[in-house]
């Protein structure tokens, strides 16, 4: 085994123990996150298996391939987070203002 | 006239205008409007220069930007039974003036909104060109994103009606909100006007308008709200 796949390994480990101690009470998370756990362990242990599956789709190498695959993602993830950012910041907007309005003081001191 | 006056609420929003922001609500007072400031969580003195003066004062206690603080004074206003709101920016920029020649226009057009512009015919601003050219495009990219195609879509001055205040709804709470405006006056089908308005640029108000390299963040907040409303 190489130094880069003990590595690769040891972090979807972490990550997916992380993912797990949160998410357990989902059955179907748990299984989710076990089949990306499989695999990744898999394609970090066999990754002349995807250049196989790269040629057929008309990459030369697999790590192209997953490279193409991850940034798509990764960008999907952006959007995602973006437009939660997005409500987020509706809704302190709205608190912030309800409570302005609230607090509204007409200065003049009335005699 | 003050009857007139009295149902006319300004909505001036500030952030750290301290310098000024005591002159620019004293001459809306001297005409009679009521005055709603929106402190947008300043972190200077704004609040002490306005004691003892008839004017509502609303504070954001986060800083949200002058699209937000625009969007709370036109619901305070509202709610307090405003006729007509206006928007005045509180740089001192504006001339009092224009809002009696802005409420003329409402009147004779008809319109829901009346847009203050410095760029018709009659208006007097000591414009800079890379300060004309930026604007001049600025134009375009709000008629990208808004569907209407003022002749300065970045003016702060503007005089609106309650019932087209009734349909804004602003949620772009930065520069956005400019383009978010034109946007709803066309969605809603609100008749509009331009007036010629004077623009007084100083050091300060220079010094704390947009610079000109701002344009580009708006420009990216531009086709992310095209994006994502």
């Amino acid at each position: 085994m190489s130094p880069i796949q003990i590595i690769l390994i040891s972090g979807v480990v972490f990550i997916t123990l992380y993912l797990y101690l949160r998410l357990r009470s989902n059955l179907i998370d748990a299984m989710l996150i076990f089949l990306f756990f499989g695999g990744a362990i898999f394609f970090i242990l066999f990754p002349d298996a995807t250049t196989s599956i790269a040629q057929r789709l008309g990459v030369k190498r697999g790590v192209n391939l997953v490279f193409y695959v991850t940034i798509l993602f990764l960008f999907f993830l952006i959007l995602k987070l973006y437009s939660r950012i997005r409500k987020l910041e509706k809704k302190f907007t709205e608190i912030v203002r309800d409570k302005g309005i609230e607090k509204a003081e007409f200065l003049e001191k009335k005699q | 006239m003050s009857e007139m006056t009295a149902s006319i609420f300004v909505i001036v929003p500030c952030y750290n205008e301290a310098t000024v922001i005591r002159t620019t609500v004293g001459r809306l007072l001297g005409r009679g409007y009521q005055v709603v400031v929106v402190d947008d969580a300043s972190s200077d003195n704004t609040k002490d220069l306005l004691s003892g003066l008839a004017v509502y004062y609303i504070r954001h206690e986060v800083n949200l930007g002058q699209g937000a603080a625009l969007q709370t004074g036109i619901e305070f206003a509202l709610q307090a039974g405003a006729a007509r709101l206006v928007t005045f920016d509180a740089d001192g920029q504006h001339d009092v003036d224009d809002i009696t020649l802005m409420m003329e226009l409402l009147d004779k057009e008809k319109a829901g909104v009346v847009f203050g512009s410095r760029f018709l015919a009659g208006a007097t601003a000591n414009v800079s060109l890379s300060r004309k050219i930026v604007l001049r495009s600025a134009r375009l990219v709000n008629y990208f994103a808004s569907g209407i195609l003022l002749t300065d879509a970045n003016n702060g001055l503007r005089v609106m009606t309650r019932d087209a205040a009734l349909k804004m709804r602003i949620t772009e709470n930065r520069s956005t909100h400019s383009a978010q405006i034109q946007n709803m006056v066309r969605e809603n089908k609100i008749s509009y006007a331009e007036c010629p308005v004077n623009i007084s640029y100083t050091d300060y108000s220079r010094s704390k308008g947009l610079k000109n390299i701002a344009s580009i963040r708006i420009l990216y907040e531009m086709i992310l709200f095209k994006i994502f409303r």
